[in-house]
């Protein structure tokens, strides 16, 4: 080659670098812009746990490799080590190319083997994608044209790199100190001869051309994601994943929540570019899997297209009068209204995408600037705010479940160690005043010093919230960290899942910081310390739970030996509080149980009830019940079992019901895991009152 | 249009209320207040009018203790333009007729279209202040309303009936007593909440409106909780036909209902 076709040759290749970069950059600066119309928020806490979070689940590719998507797992996180290997040899090829630098390293024999050895990985991981995609594309997965356009430029790429590499080994261009790696020196012998250099030269330009293509085209496209998803780990929610985001100084605000696109900070938009269209938080929502209307990736794109849409508009808007655009995104309130928070959609997503703040945020601005919640949530919320509780229940009658069981209030014992905080639903509930009793029975059998608040607790609020309502929420925790402080209260006891995590997670943010225990875990502990004890013949037989006189149906019943409990895993003690093994190991404990799980949906993909959310209180007419599902999943799964044994007044609530609504009471009863230790406990018979 | 509506602040229908020592009034302490279901359906209606026709103003007015402010707050942050407490000494012992003859001289002063009450108050369900007020007043009344429009020359009004509704004519203004209707009363949104909140509402004195404030009137002799309600029966056991048989016979001689 003479020297002026050589340099032409830098300068085409310049041009076309710079081409390729200023197509994708151009568009990349763009949706920058766009993001950063969304509101400030902070995520800059916590940087070393980010920094953990972003070589494990974005180097680690961990969320990739859940069931059941362990083999197209890895075939991504193929694809995406080999990308991080072969894009260092890109570097050092355009590096090359134009100034004639190499990237250290990148001569070496292991270099070679690295990239012909992901060469092969990331050609047989596209195959199997393609594969896929054609042939056997799950419902839920949106395949765009776009998607095809990527894999064939990833192929063209990954070809064109072993001719290219193979070539080279063949017309002797490339260093030899090294045994030739396998793909390329297969390969070698096929192009030796005189044209072997065209052909290096050839596979050269078509490799560097199709980088420069990509990256001119990527940003256009959901793989956009190869590029955020790092800051999308990165920048990723600190908070538990159990809390809600905090809204400050509402006095002060104009509005609340979000239905423009002004109205989601920049992060929420950031998963916007994120998500990946895989489908993975659709497969697992309830409400999805049930008919509904709602499929939480439509709420990730709505949010994306309304930004998309409105950018360019609203980027020139502000310039000329600075007012925005005010459209909504394409959600429809029944779609937000479907949700019950479960967070399975958050636990799916493989690129941490945040679906459930967005949902909540949207239903703020119905439920707080509109007014517009269903009308029997908002009669829920008006309940809360006139009697303390959702149900509409008297104030005065809160304890009344303890009437006649000497059970002391804060007042009557205000140096009790633990306060054990009922809620509304075993406050007032009669089949969950059951279970407060039990618990009542083995905190006394353990010999615990516990008080409860009495007429003094109130709502912690946790529906309101969900539905939207954070200024009824505020009021509501604000009530109970008052009463809370009047008492000195330090540690905090709840049987209630929902419970825990408000006052847990969510009380913090408020300033009420206590040591929170949900009751199974308590009783965990309580029975490795061998502080409870339990037989085969529990006190029950005897006829003394906690003023229940008569053997309930919730007893065990052990007349075969052994009774066969299936575990249901409640959402907000699972997946939003990580807490799947202490229930398990107290339902272990209790002599003549045989625990059971809900394959496949338990422990992280359990299946919700279908109350949370402020879902509870809301009608459900569309498609089949949650809970009906629950309850035939249960059958699927566990034929067998006689009891399904949860640890939430709610879930207990919806077993029921489902149990009732399919004739199924004599096979199978609901009950709650305290219901089970209680009935075993062993001891005198005032040991359970 | 010009609409007033009088509401009375009453314990909320969740309250557990206790009868005092004397016998005359309930224990006011620990009591969560509200509007009287009645009077909120009918703030509702006038807002209604409101969102159809913008140019419309809703006053709300009560004649009663300080802490009735927060009943009229309630009111202005569904949406309400402004509202006046009326109120003084022994405003809590005063009878209804004294109320009326009270509402009318604010009304007297801000001369609405129509004035909206509640059918009946919940505490006590005497149903006649509304009345009395249109009497006082002189002007006509229609009672159980579910709807009003606008029409020419005067308002068209929904008066519920046994299995329909009848359609009235008023020419001028008109004294409505207001039923529950579909629409449930709204909830009030955050702004309106925070703009309720800085909202002034200026107070008048009872004795100084110049209202004859004597007359006829009723005093409450006794009041009793009612009796407890005795225990449920629950039958489970033996055969379905001869349950059956049981349950018919009890629902007959001890519960008299068939
Ligand atoms: S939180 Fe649960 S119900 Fe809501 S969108 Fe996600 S998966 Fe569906
Ligand atoms: S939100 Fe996450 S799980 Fe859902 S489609 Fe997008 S990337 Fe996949």
């Amino acid at each position: 080659m003479t020297a002026p076709t050589q340099g032409i040759l830098v300068i085409v290749l310049a041009a076309a670098v710079a081409l390729g970069f200023g197509i994708g950059g151009y568009r990349v600066w763009k949706l920058y812009r766009y993001m950063r119309l969304g509101w400030d928020e902070d995520r800059s806490d916590r940087p070393a746990t980010r920094l953990r979070d972003e070589l494990v689940i974005y180097l680690g590719q961990s969320k990739l490799f859940k069931r059941p998507y362990l083999v197209r797992g890895l075939a991504h996180a193929l694809i995406f080590w080999g990308f991080l290997v072969i894009t260092l040899g890109t570097v050092d090829l355009l590096l090359n190319g134009i100034f004639g630098l190499h990237v250290p390293g990148t001569e070496t024999g292991l270099f070679a083997w690295t990239i012909d050895l992901f060469a092969i990985a990331v050609l047989a991981s596209i195959a199997l994608a393609a594969v896929r995609r054609m042939f056997f594309r799950p419902p839920t997965m949106h395949v765009a044209p776009g998607g095809y356009v990527i894999l064939v430029l990833i192929g063209v790429l990954m070809l064109s790199l072993l001719v290219f590499e193979s070539a080279g080994i063949a017309a002797e261009l490339v260093k030899q100190g090294f045994t030739p790696p396998p793909l390329a020196g297969l390969f070698a012998p096929a192009v030796r001869g005189p044209y072997a250099h065209l052909v290096f030269a050839g596979a050269w330009w078509v490799h560097v051309l199709t980088v420069l293509a990509f990256a001119a085209y990527l940003p256009h496209t959901k793989h956009l994601h190869i590029v955020t998803t790092l800051p999308n780990v990165l920048f990723r929610s600190q908070r538990p994943r159990g809390a809600l985001r905090a809204m400050a100084d509402l006095e002060e605000q104009e509005t609340f929540g979000a239905a423009t696109m002004r109205d989601f900070s920049w992060k929420q938009h950031l998963d916007g570019y994120t998500c990946t269209e895989c489908g993975r938080c659709s497969d697992q929502c309830p409400a999805l899997a049930t008919g509904k209307p709602l499929d939480p990736q439509k709420i990730v794109l709505d949010v994306r297209d309304l930004l998309l849409r409105e950018g360019d508009l609203l980027m020139r808007d502000v310039h000329a009068s600075g007012t925005p655009p005010a459209h909504q995104t394409e959600t429809k309130p029944e779609e937000l209204w479907a949700c019950t928070t479960c967070a399975a959609c958050v636990e799916a997503c493989p690129v941490t995408i945040e679906h459930v703040d967005k949902i909540v945020d949207m239903r703020r601005f119905l439920a707080m600037m509109e007014s517009a919640a269903p009308p029997e949530a908002q009669r829920a919320l008006t309940n809360i705010e006139r009697a303390g509780n959702p149900w509409g229940e008297s104030r005065e009658a809160r304890a009344d479940w303890a009437d006649g069981l000497e059970i002391p209030t804060l007042a009557e014992k205000p140096d009790a160690e633990y306060l054990y905080f009922v809620g509304c639903a075993a406050s007032y509930d009669r089949r969950n005043q059951r279970v407060a009793k039990a618990l009542a029975a083995i905190l006394r059998s353990a010999g615990l010093s516990f008080a409860i608040l009495g007429r003094e607790e109130t709502c912690n609020g946790d529906p309101a919230r969900r539905i939207g309502n954070e200024y009824l929420w505020q009021i509501q925790a604000q009530a109970n960290i008052e009463a809370f402080d009047r008492y000195s209260v330090r540690k905090v006891i709840t049987s209630c899942p929902h419970c825990f995590n408000t006052i847990a997670n969510e009380f913090p943010q408020l300033g009420g910081r206590y040591e929170v225990v949900h009751a199974l875990t308590l009783v965990d502990s309580l029975i490795k310390e061998g502080r409870i004890r339990m037989a085969r013949e529990g006190p029950v037989d005897r006829g003394n739970v906690a003023g229940h006189p008569e053997r309930t149906t919730s007893s065990l019943d052990l007349a075969g030996g052994r009774e066969v409990v299936a575990y249901h895993d409640p959402c907000y003690l699972g997946r939003h509080n990580k807490i799947y093994d202490a229930p398990r190991a107290v339902m272990d404990a209790v002599p003549g149980v045989e625990r059971v799980e809900i394959e496949p949906h338990h422990r992280e993909r359990g299946f919700c009830c279908g109350a949370g959310g402020g879902r509870m209180w809301m009608e459900e007419q569309v498609g089949q019940r949650v809970n009906h599902r629950r309850i035939d999943q249960l059958r699927a799964a566990q034929a067998d079992a006689t009891k399904v044994a949860s640890g939430c007044p709610f879930c207990l609530i919806m077993l029921e019901e489902g149990v009732g609504a399919k004739g199924l009471q004599e096979q199978v009863r609901p009950v709650d895991v305290l219901e089970l230790v209680a009935s075993r406990l062993e001891g005198s018979a005032d040991a359970s009152h | 249009m010009k609409l007033l509506v009088c509401v009375k602040q009453v314990p909320d229908s969740t309250v557990r209320v206790k009868v005092a020592g004397d016998q005359k009034a309930i224990v006011p302490e620990g009591v969560t207040w509200a509007i009287s279901p009645y009077d909120e359906y009918a703030i509702e209606l006038a807002l209604e009018h409101k969102d159809a026709n913008p140019g419309t103003t809703v006053g709300v007015i009560t004649v009663g203790p300080p802490r009735a402010r927060d009943a009229l707050r309630q009111a202005l942050a569904m949406g309400c333009d402004d509202a006046t407490l009326v109120t003084g000494a022994d405003v809590e012992t005063l009878g209804g007729l004294a109320t009326a003859r009270a509402l009318a001289k604010v009304v007297d002063e801000v001369t609405p279209d129509l004035v909206l009450c509640g059918k009946q108050a919940s505490d006590d369900d005497q149903g006649f202040v509304g009345q009395a007020l249109a009497e006082t007043l002189g002007w006509p009344h229609v009672a159980i309303v579910t709807k009003f429009v606008a029409s020419d020359g005067g308002t068209e009004i929904w008066k519920e009936v046994e299995g329909g509704h009848e359609v009235w004519k008023a020419s001028g203004p008109a004294v409505l007593t207001v039923q529950k209707s579909q629409k449930d009363p709204r909830y009030p949104s955050l702004p309106g909440i925070m703009k309720a909140k800085k909202k002034e509402i200026p107070e008048k004195d009872l004795a100084s409106l110049g209202a004859d404030l004597g007359g006829p009137s009723v005093e409450i002799r006794a009041m009793e909780p009612p009796p407890a309600r005795k225990a449920g029966r629950v039958m489970k056991d033996g055969d379905p036909k001869a349950l059956a048989a049981e349950l018919a016979k009890l629902l007959r001689d001890e519960a008299r209902v068939l």
